[in-house]
């Protein structure tokens, strides 16, 4: 009776690790953080040993319990990897108190499903939107321009961030998807400047672009390629690459076509 | 002086944008922004001095990282937070920006002295983080094998 108890423990805790380490992975925590945090967890629930690889498009996972036995799990992300400091925050709340206090194995799994199913409200709608509409002005003026515009980038990061939070999902992926939200807000200004011809509309858009180029995630890919994640820096930073081309070639396609 | 004031304004305001997109909690808001600020600060100084590309960058890049990991010891938050909203106003936008639009017009020479630029951005702001890394790796396992001595 006791065996079969702990057996199904530990298939629950690799479980729950998992999921914690995707949902650190998609909130913008580096692939050594996610390693060091899950390989802390479990052996804070007893484990004898926790081998995990992690890279930003799986999660490997082998834990050799309390009886010796070992468990391997893996788990596929598909999402690409967002930015979300304050969950990622409260995550690493979770695994410190898991590893201070020692919450049950059911704590931490509701307390994680809570992390999990945050709905996004309308505050946080209104703090992205305010959000892209505030780089684009500042970084429009950042990088030279008028307070018009600035107030042409604004318009256009308040679109950008229409796209990116409304329409991305009918998209296959992200290459997909920012070829398409180049031209469009690339378009957009292109027109914009027609009707205004005291528009800067080289300005307008690098203000946007620094909202839609993918500069976080090449930071990102450098610093696991020097902390010793080479495939996982190498997949990431290829993948920016991927997504700034497919992004600059919207871009140049509204020049092209509407400039 | 009034374009380099209003430029570390758009810095500071454009890295504060970042912050709520990325929603960080509103007690750090001020203090991520102020990094962007500071990091490019430290390349505006740099860049008056020396006009070269290279280091000014890669200063900034130090600075941002340094900044981070005081923060991240002060709050106790992970230092990514700081990391990434200090590296916004480095980001190579406009560099990239002129690239292709020079691509498009068939400016070939300018089209590949921007994007040797773009990428020299990147360089330098890659390799400084990883100086700043690589430094408090090798402070903390010093520290931490001068700990164990008197104990074990």
């Amino acid at each position: 009776m006791e065996q079969v108890k702990v057996a199904i423990d530990a298939s629950k805790l690799v479980h729950t690790l998992l999921d914690i380490g995707e949902e650190m992975l998609l909130s913008g925590a580096e692939v050594f953080r996610v390693e060091d945090t899950v390989s802390h967890i479990g052996n804070a629930y007893g484990a004898q040993r926790v081998n995990i690889f992690v890279i930003t498009s799986s999660i490997i996972l082998t834990l050799t319990d309390a009886e010796g036995r070992d468990w391997t799990h893996t788990k596929r992300i598909e999402k690409p990897a967002g930015t979300d400091f304050a969950r990622l925050e409260k995550l690493n709340e979770l695994s410190r108190e898991c590893c201070a206090e020692g919450l049950t194995l059911d704590e931490l799994e509701r307390r994680l499903q809570g992390i999990r199913t945050v709905h996004p409200g309308w505050r946080k709608y209104l703090r992205v939107y305010f959000g892209s509409a505030l780089v684009g002005f500042a970084l429009t003026i950042f990088f030279g321009g008028t307070l018009l515009d600035g107030l042409m980038g604004a318009a256009g990061g308040f679109f950008v961030c229409f796209l990116q939070s409304h329409l991305e999902r009918f998209f296959p992926n992200r290459i997909i998807f920012n070829l398409v939200s180049g031209f469009a807000v690339g378009a957009v200004i292109c027109l914009a400047a027609r009707i205004l011809p005291a528009l800067n509309e080289d300005k307008s858009m690098i203000g946007d672009i620094m909202l839609q180029i993918p500069g976080i995630a090449t930071t990102i890919s450098f610093r696991d390629m020097i902390s010793g994640e080479t495939i996982s820096g190498a997949l990431r930073l290829i993948e920016s690459l991927l997504w700034a081309t497919a992004l600059a070639c919207g871009y140049m396609l509204a020049i092209w076509l509407v400039g | 002086m009034t374009d380099m004031i209003i430029q570390l304004l758009a810095a500071f305001f454009g890295t504060l944008g970042f912050a709520l997109i990325f929603q960080v909690r509103r007690k750090l808001l001020f203090w991520t922004a102020l990094g962007g600020m500071l990091s490019w600060a430290v390349y505006l100084v740099l860049d008056y001095i020396l006009h070269t590309i290279f280091l000014p960058y890669m200063c900034a890049a130090v600075a941002a990282a340094v900044y981070a990991q005081i923060m991240a010891r002060i709050q106790k938050v992970p230092a990514t937070i700081y990391l990434i909203l200090a590296l916004i106003p480095s980001i190579p936008g406009g560099a990239l920006y002129y690239t292709m639009s020079n691509l498009v017009m068939k400016n070939w020479p300018q089209a590949v002295s921007d994007g040797k630029r773009t990428l020299q951005y990147a360089l330098a702001i890659a390799i400084g983080i990883s100086i700043v890394w690589a430094v408090t790796q090798i402070v903390e396992r010093v520290r931490k094998s001068l700990h164990r001595k008197p104990i074990g």
